[in-house]
C-alpha cells in the first residue's frame, strides 16, 4: 500500500534532528533578550487559606528588584479554560489559596538570586482554612467548600449522568453480575523541560510577544489577551523547540501571564523558568480519580450492560475536568460491544494541584478498570481470555451505545495478531511460574469535538524568495515528529522530496490559526489541513505561470520541484526560479470538521470522524522474593488507518507503552496536607533505560477514507491499553487482582506473602512498647499538639542556593578551615547529597570545604592484613577495582547498585556513609523532628511512611539508605577519623547515633575506611531490593561467612534501609551458627531477622522483604 | 576576584562566577555553552551530563571551583548541525530521541561508556545510561541505535 507513495510511508527523521542532537536547538530555557529581567513566583505553603494581606514594599526595595505584584495586579478576569460555566481561576491568587504551589506573588530582578532572595521579603498574612484532599472528604457533610455551582452541591464542578439503552434493565436480565471498584493516584507528566516562559512587552508598539513551550499557541494567546484584558492583535506567541508535553503544557500555563504582566509593569522582558519542584506542585497533572464498574453479563458472554460510576479529583481549579470527564465516560460505552450503557461520573474539587491533560485524559486508568473485569468475566465463564475478547470486540458498521458508527476497524484482527506475537496460544497452557500474559484494547477517537471553537485547522505554505516552501501550523511539535510529518503531507502532495520544506510552528503571528496538539487532533486535522492547503498552493502556483506563460492552468505540471508548460524544456522552471521570476507568495488553507455534536450533557452522539482501535499483550514476570515485576515484553497492535510515519510512529508508540509501564507500577504523586512530598525525580520514579522491555509494534492499515491519507490519529493512544495489559499480565502471575494503581512491589509482595504471616515478635525490642503507645496517641494528641507547638517554636528549614566554596590544598589546611570558628562548614567529597541538602534546607552552612581532591584521602591500598580505601575515593573507582573484587565482591558488586554512573564517579564512600536521611517529610521541607527539633512529630507516623522502618525506630522513622553501611558493617569496617587532637579509629557499629548523624565532631574528616581481609575461605553476598535499578533500597542485606574447611565458622549479617541504624541480626547470625544448614533451617534463620520488629501502616512489606533477601543472601553464600 | 581557569572542550576559558555555582550555570550562562541542559538541578536526570576528567557528571553539582584545573568536555565537543559526528548522524537518521531535551547528556553519556569501553554488552549500556532520564522515547530505539554505533565502531571515527 505505502509502494504508492513518495513519501508518505517514509521513516523521515525529524527535521529538528541535527539541531537537538548537537545541543543547537532552541528552548525557552536557552533563550535571552536584551535587558532582561528574571522572575520568580512565590506560591502557597497551605493548602487552603484566606490571603488577608499582601506586602511587597519590602521585596521592592530588595537589591536588583524591578517590579513585584500579586493577584490584585490584575484585571478582574478568570481563566476561561473549559469555558466560561468552568472559568475559576484568576492569573494569580486573589482572597483565597486553594492549594499547595497557588501563585501569590512574584517578582522581577535584573538576576535570579536576586528575585529569589526577594520572595523570602514578601509578607503574606494567611488565614487557614479546612482543607480536603480526597473526593470522600470533599463530598463529606460539612467539608470546607472549594468552590460552589449555582446547581451542584459543594464541591462538585460537573455531573454527567446518562442512561443508553436502559442499562438497568440490562442487569435484571443478566445471568452474571459483576461489580468492582477501583482508584488510582496523580501522575505527573514529567517532560524533561520544565514549564517556562520569556515574556516581552513592548509598550510603545503595545505588543506582548511570549516563548513559551505550549502546545496550544492559541489558546495561550486567547487567555493572556483575556486576562490581561489586551487585545487579541497585542498578543504574540513564537516558535520555539519544546522539550515534551504529553499534555503538560496544555491551554495556558500560569507563569506566562505572570511574566507577560512583570514585563508589561517592568518595561522589560522577563524570563521565568519553573524548577523541578515547582513543575510537580504547580504543573498539570493527571486527574486521579475512582470507578466502579459493573458489567451485565449474558449466558453467553455477551455484555448486555455496563454501568459505571466515577469520581474524579479535580484539583483546586477546573483546567481540563470537562474534557476530562468525558473521555472516560466515552471508554465506559464505547469499549468491546456493549448492549447498554449507563455513567455517573462527578468532577470534583480537593485542595490539590489541579488535573489538565496527561496522555490519554482518564482513559488509561478506565480502561485498566474494564479490561479487569473483561478478564474476570471470560475467568468466570470458563473462557480463553483472549479468545473472549475477540468475540466481544468492535466490529465495522456497528452503533455503540453512546450513537458511535464504528467506520473502519480492526480490533478483532488486532488482538488476535497481538496474542500471535505473544505466543499465547503455546503459552497460555503451560505458563511458567511467576509469569503473566495480559491482553487490553482500545478504542480512540481520531480527534474529538473537543473545543467549544470545533475543530479546525489553517495551515499556510509559503513560497519563500529562495525557492524553499515553508509551511506555517499554529500547532505544537513537543518532539513528537508533528512538524515532520506535515511536510510529509505537503511533499506528497506537490510531489516533492521534502528536503526543500521547512516547517515553521506556533508563531501567532506568522502561522494561520490551528486549536493545538492535543486530543490526538493533529496528524488528522492539520494533516488534512496541509493537504488542502497543498493544492490550494498547486493550483496558485498553477495560475500564475499559466499566466506568464499563456497556457491553461490544466496544462501546467509540477512535479519533482520543477514547474513545467506540460513537458516543455523551454518553460520549465525550478521552485527558486518561480520565487525569484514571480515574488515569493503565500498560500492559506483550512479544514473543518464538519460534523454534528455530541449532546453536551451526556455526550451521546458520534464524536469524531473515524475511530482508531488497538490492542496491546504484555509478559510480565514477578520476582517472588520482592514483587517486583519486570515486564518482559510488551507486542502492540494498532488500527492505524495508514502510517503516515513509521520511524515517528514507533517512537510514540514505544513513549507512551513506557509511560503505561510506569502508569501501571510506580509512578503516583504522594502528598502530606496537600503537599507533594515526592517531588523529585529520584522519588517520583517514572522508567529509565533498565526498565526498557522489548516492544514490537504491527500496524494494521485499514485506511481510513476520512483521514489524511487514510491516517487516523497515532500518538496518544500508545498508552491506553498498557496499565491493563501489564495488571491483566500480574494477576496471572501473582494470581491478585489488585484494584488499585500503580500496582507496587510492595503490593505485589504482600498479595503473594499474605497467606504466610510473619512472627514478629515486636516484644523482643521493650523499647517498642513505648514507641507503640506513642504511635497511638499520636492522631489525637501527639501530632496535632506537636505540630502546632513545633510551628511556634521549631527551627524551620531555611532553603539556601548558595554557600562558600573552599578548596583547600591538603588536609592540614581542610582541617583548619573546618575549625574556624566563626562560621559553619562541612566537607564536600562529591557533593551529590550536600549540595541538594543545602537547597533544601537540610543543611545550614556558610561554607562547603572541598576534600574531593585531596592525596591524603584518596587511594586504595591493599596489603595482607586489610584494605584502606581513602575517604574521598568515588564509588565508581572502587567498583573498578578487579583486585578489590577478588578480596570481597560484596564490596564492589554491591556499590555498584548506588545511584547511577554520574553520581557513582564523583560519590565517596565516606560521604555516602556520611548522607542526611532520605525520609521524603524530612526531605520536603516539612517541620519534623528531625528538621525542626524535639518540639516537632515525626510525620512518618500517620503519613505515607512506605519507605520507613520496621525496626529500630524512635521518635524519628527515617531508615539508614546508605547501601555502603550494612556491607561495610558486614565486613567489620572500621572508620579512621582525622581531627586537630589526632586519629581515632571508630568501628562501623559505633559510627552512627542516627542515621545522617555520626560521631563525627565538627572540626574532624572521615580519613579512611579500613576494612579486614579474610583469614579464611570466605563467602559473601548483598542483595539490594529498590523502586529502580540504582534507586536508594528498601530493604538490603549483606552477608559474610567465614569457613573452616566446610564448616560455617562465623558469621554476620547487616541490615539496610529497614532501620535507622544498620543492624546486625544477631539472632539469625546464631541460629546459622547453631543448626546444619538446609532449605528448612536457613528460612527460620532468615525469619528471625524481623523479631522486634514494629512496622507502620504502609511498610508491612519489608519485613517480607528481609526475611527473603536475606534468605536469597544466605543461599547464595552456600552456592561456592 | 581573580577569575577560575576552566578547560572548557580543550580551550582555557575564564569564569568570574562565584566557585560555588554549578558548572552549568556557567556553562550555559557565562560561556554561552547551552547545549547542556537543566533538567532537575540536583543530580537526578542527567540532562545536564557533561564529562569531566573523561567521566560522566552531572554538571548541576558541580561547583565551578571543583571544576578549575579539570578537563570539561560538553556536547558543543561534537558535532554541528551541518557536520554531524557520526554517532550524531546515526542517533537522529533512527528516530533515538524526540523532544531531544534528554539528548545533549545522553550523547555525553553514551561518549564516556564508549571510550571507556569500546564493545558494552547490553547490560553495560543499560548501567551507564541508567542516569539519563527520558520521557518521550521509552529508550527502545535509543537501545537499538547505541547497538549500531557500536557495531559500526562509529565512535572512533
Amino acid at each position: 500500500m505505502s509502494a504508492d507513495f513518495r513519501v508518505i510511508g517514509q521513516p523521515r527523521p525529524q527535521l529538528d534532528g541535527p539541531a537537538k542532537v548537537t545541543g543547537k536547538a532552541e528552548y525557552t530555557h536557552d533563550l535571552t533578550l536584551p535587558n532582561l529581567l528574571h522572575g520568580a513566583i512565590l506560591r502557597s505553603p497551605y493548602p487552603h487559606a484566606r490571603i488577608k494581606s499582601v506586602d511587597l514594599s519590602k521585596a521592592r526595595a530588595m537589591p536588583g528588584v524591578v517590579v513585584a505584584i500579586s493577584g490584585e495586579d490584575f484585571p478582574d478576569k478568570k481563566y476561561v479554560n473549559a469555558g466560561p460555566v468552568y472559568a475559576d481561576r484568576f492569573a494569580m491568587a486573589r482572597d483565597r489559596v486553594r492549594f499547595v504551589g497557588e501563585e501569590v506573588a512574584a517578582v522581577a530582578a535584573e538576576t535570579l538570586g536576586q528575585a529569589q532572595a526577594a520572595l523570602a521579603a514578601i509578607n503574606v498574612e494567611y488565614e487557614t482554612l479546612a482543607a480536603v484532599f480526597d473526593v470522600e472528604a470533599a463530598l463529606a457533610p460539612g467539608a470546607p467548600v472549594i468552590h460552589q455551582k449555582p446547581d451542584l452541591p459543594p464541591n462538585i464542578t460537573q455531573q454527567s449522568v446518562a442512561d443508553f439503552g436502559g442499562v438497568e434493565a440490562a442487569f435484571e436480565d443478566a445471568e452474571h453480575i459483576f461489580d468492582a471498584t477501583f482508584e488510582h493516584g496523580i501522575v505527573a507528566p514529567v517532560c524533561l523541560e520544565t514549564n517556562g516562559v520569556l515574556a516581552s512587552f513592548d509598550a510603545a508598539a503595545g505588543s506582548l510577544n511570549i516563548w513559551a513551550p505550549t502546545q496550544a499557541p492559541f489558546f495561550v494567546r486567547k487567555e493572556v489577551a483575556h486576562v490581561m484584558e489586551l487585545s487579541l492583535e497585542e498578543v504574540q506567541v513564537r516558535s520555539v523547540v519544546i522539550g515534551g508535553g504529553f499534555g503538560g503544557k496544555s491551554q495556558s500555563p500560569e507563569p506566562i501571564a505572570i511574566a507577560a504582566m512583570l514585563s508589561m509593569q517592568a518595561g522589560r522582558p522577563v524570563k521565568i523558568l519553573l524548577n523541578r519542584q515547582e513543575e510537580f506542585l504547580s504543573g498539570k497533572s493527571d486527574h486521579a480519580k475512582k470507578m466502579r464498574v459493573r458489567s451485565a453479563v449474558a449466558v453467553d458472554g455477551s455484555i448486555l450492560g455496563r454501568h459505571t460510576e466515577f469520581w474524579v479529583d479535580n484539583g483546586a481549579y477546573t483546567h481540563m475536568g470537562p474534557a476530562y470527564i468525558s473521555a472516560v465516560r466515552q471508554r465506559t460505552c464505547n469499549l468491546y460491544r456493549v448492549g447498554a450503557a449507563g455513567f455517573d461520573g462527578k468532577l470534583v474539587h480537593t485542595n490539590k494541584i489541579s488535573g489538565g491533560s496527561y496522555r490519554g485524559m482518564g482513559s488509561p486508568q478506565i480502561i485498566w478498570a474494564i479490561e479487569t473485569q473483561i478478564d474476570e468475566i471470560a475467568e468466570k465463564l470458563g473462557k480463553d481470555k483472549l479468545a473472549y475478547r475477540i468475540e466481544i470486540a468492535n466490529q465495522p458498521g456497528d452503533q455503540t451505545p453512546m450513537g458511535w458508527n464504528i467506520g473502519t476497524c480492526a480490533l478483532a484482527e488486532c488482538l488476535a495478531e497481538a496474542g500471535r506475537r505473544i505466543g499465547w496460544a503455546g503459552k497460555k497452557d503451560a505458563m511458567p511460574a511467576n509469569r503473566g500474559i495480559g491482553f487490553a484494547a482500545m478504542i480512540n477517537p481520531s480527534v474529538g469535538m473537543l473545543y467549544a471553537e470545533g475543530n479546525f485547522a489553517c495551515v499556510s505554505i509559503d513560497l519563500m524568495a529562495d525557492g524553499r516552501l515553508r509551511v506555517g501550523t499554529q500547532s505544537a511539535d513537543c518532539g513528537t515528529s508533528q512538524n515532520t510529518v506535515m511536510g510529509q503531507f505537503v511533499a506528497e502532495e506537490l510531489g516533492l522530496s521534502g528536503e526543500q520544506i521547512d516547517v515553521l510552528h506556533m508563531d501567532t503571528e506568522e502561522t494561520p490559526p490551528d486549536l493545538g496538539s492535543a486530543a490526538s487532533r493533529v496528524t488528522f486535522v492539520s494533516g488534512n489541513a496541509a493537504i488542502k492547503t497543498a493544492k490550494v498552493f498547486r493550483a496558485k502556483l498553477a495560475a500564475r505561470l499559466a499566466k506568464r506563460w499563456d497556457v491553461s492552468p490544466s496544462e501546467i505540471k509540477f512535479d519533482n520541484g520543477i514547474a513545467s508548460y506540460k513537458d516543455d524544456n523551454v518553460r520549465r522552471l525550478t521552485l527558486a526560479e518561480v520565487a525569484t521570476q514571480e515574488g515569493p507568495f503565500r498560500v492559506e488553507d483550512r479544514y473543518d470538521i464538519d460534523m454534528p455534536r455530541p449532546d453536551p450533557k451526556t455526550g451521546y452522539g458520534d464524536y469524531a470522524a473515524t475511530y482508531g482501535f488497538g490492542a496491546q499483550a504484555v509478559e510480565v514476570e514477578v520476582d517472588p522474593a520482592t514483587g517486583h515485576v519486570t515486564v518482559l515484553k510488551v507486542v502492540v497492535v494498532q488500527d492505524i488507518g495508514r502510517v503516515i510515519n513509521p520511524l515517528a510512529l514507533d517512537g510514540q508508540m514505544h513513549g507512551g507503552i513506557v509511560q503505561g509501564i510506569g502508569m501501571a507500577l510506580r509512578e503516583e504523586l504522594t502528598f502530606e496536607n496537600g503537599a507533594p512530598v515526592n517531588a523529585s525525580l529520584i522519588t517520583y520514579k517514572v522508567p529509565r533505560i533498565q526498565d526498557t522491555p522489548e516492544i514490537e509494534t504491527a500496524y494494521i492499515e485499514t485506511n481510513d477514507p476520512a483521514g489524511p491519507y487514510g491516517a487516523k490519529a497515532g500518538g496518544e493512544h500508545s498508552i491506553n491499553p498498557t496499565p491493563a495489559a501489564i495488571a491483566n499480565a500480574v494477576a496471572q502471575a501473582a494470581f491478585t487482582r489488585f484494584r488499585k494503581l500503580p500496582i507496587t512491589s510492595a503490593d505485589v509482595l504482600n498479595a503473594l506473602e499474605e497467606k504466610k504471616p510473619l512472627a514478629l515478635k515486636p516484644w523482643k525490642r521493650p523499647y517498642n512498647l513505648e514507641v507503640a503507645a506513642a504511635r497511638t496517641l499520636y492522631p489525637s494528641v501527639l501530632f496535632p499538639g506537636l505540630r502546632k507547638l513545633g510551628g511556634a517554636v521549631g527551627r524551620k528549614p531555611k532553603p539556601k542556593s548558595t554557600y562558600e566554596y573552599v578548596c583547600p590544598d591538603d588536609l592540614q589546611e581542610a582541617l583548619q578551615e573546618l575549625a574556624k570558628p566563626e562560621r559553619t562548614a562541612k566537607v564536600m567529597g562529591g557533593g551529590t547529597d550536600l549540595q541538594v541538602g543545602i537547597r533544601q534546607g537540610i543543611y545550614e552552612l556558610d561554607a562547603v570545604v572541598d576534600i574531593s581532591s585531596l592525596d591524603e584521602l584518596r587511594g586504595i591500598t591493599i596489603d595482607e592484613s586489610q584494605i584502606t580505601i581513602g575517604a574521598a575515593t568515588t564509588i565508581a573507582e572502587i567498583v573498578e577495582r578487579d583486585d578489590l573484587r577478588a578480596i570481597h565482591p560484596m564490596l564492589t558488586d554491591g556499590l555498584a547498585k548506588i545511584a547511577t554512573a554520574q553520581i557513582r564517579n564523583v560519590a565517596t564512600i565516606a560521604g555516602d556513609l556520611s548522607q542526611e536521611k532520605r525520609c521524603w517529610f524530612f526531605r520536603s521541607g516539612v517541620q519534623c523532628y528531625k528538621a525542626g527539633g524535639m518540639s516537632c512529630p515525626c510525620y512518618a507516623v500517620l503519613g505515607d511512611n512506605r519507605h520507613h522502618s520496621i525496626l529500630g525506630a524512635g521518635r524519628c522513622s527515617a531508615p539508614c539508605v546508605a547501601d555502603a553501611a550494612p556491607i561495610l558493617t558486614a565486613l567489620d569496617a572500621v572508620v579512621v577519623v582525622v581531627g586537630a587532637g589526632g586519629r581515632r579509629r571508630v568501628p562501623l557499629r559505633e559510627f552512627y547515633v542516627w542515621f545522617g548523624e555520626t560521631v563525627v565532631r565538627p572540626g574532624e574528616i572521615i580519613q579512611a575506611i579500613e576494612v579486614p581481609r579474610d583469614r579464611m575461605r570466605s563467602t559473601q553476598a548483598f542483595e539490594k531490593s529498590a523502586g529502580w535499578d540504582g534507586d536508594f533500597a528498601d530493604a538490603s542485606v549483606a552477608v559474610h561467612m567465614s569457613w573452616d574447611g566446610a564448616a560455617l565458622s562465623s558469621v554476620r549479617i547487616s541490615l539496610g534501609a529497614v532501620s535507622p541504624l544498620p543492624v546486625r541480626a544477631v539472632a539469625t547470625e546464631t541460629a546459622l551458627l547453631k543448626n546444619a544448614l538446609t532449605a528448612e533451617t536457613i528460612r527460620v534463620a532468615a525469619g528471625k531477622t524481623v523479631h522486634g520488629a514494629l512496622p507502620l501502616a504502609d511498610n508491612k512489606h519489608k519485613s517480607h522483604l528481609l526475611v527473603n533477601l536475606t534468605e536469597r543472601a544466605i543461599k547464595r553464600c552456600l552456592l561456592d | 576576584m581573580t577569575g577560575l581557569q576552566v578547560d572548557v572542550n580543550g580551550k582555557m576559558r575564564e569564569t568570574n562566577c562565584d566557585p560555588a555555582t554549578p558548572l552549568v550555570t556557567v556553562l550555559r550562562e557565562e560561556l554561552n555553552l547551552r547545549g547542556t541542559k537543566i533538567g532537575c538541578g540536583n543530580g537526578e536526570c542527567g540532562a545536564c551530563t557533561v564529562l569531566m576528567d573523561g567521566r560522566a557528571v552531572c554538571s548541576c553539582l558541580v561547583p565551578v571551583g571543583r571544576a578549575a584545573g579539570r578537563r570539561i568536555v560538553t556536547i558543543e565537543s561534537l558535532g554541528e548541525p551541518d557536520d554531524l559526528h557520526p554517532i550524531q548522524k546515526k542517533l537522529v537518521e533512527r528516530g533515538a530521541f524526540q523532544c531531544g531535551f534528554c539528548t545533549p547528556g545522553v550523547v555525553m553519556s553514551l561518549l564516556a561508556l564508549l571510550r571507556h569501553n569500546p564493545q558494552p554488552t547490553d547490560a553495560d549500556i543499560r548501567n551507564a545510561l541508567q542516569g539519563n532520564l527520558c520521557r518521550c522515547t521509552g529508550y527502545v530505539k535509543l537501545l537499538e541505535s547505541i547497538g549500531e554505533i557500536v557495531r559500526e565502531g562509529l565512535h572512533e571515527r
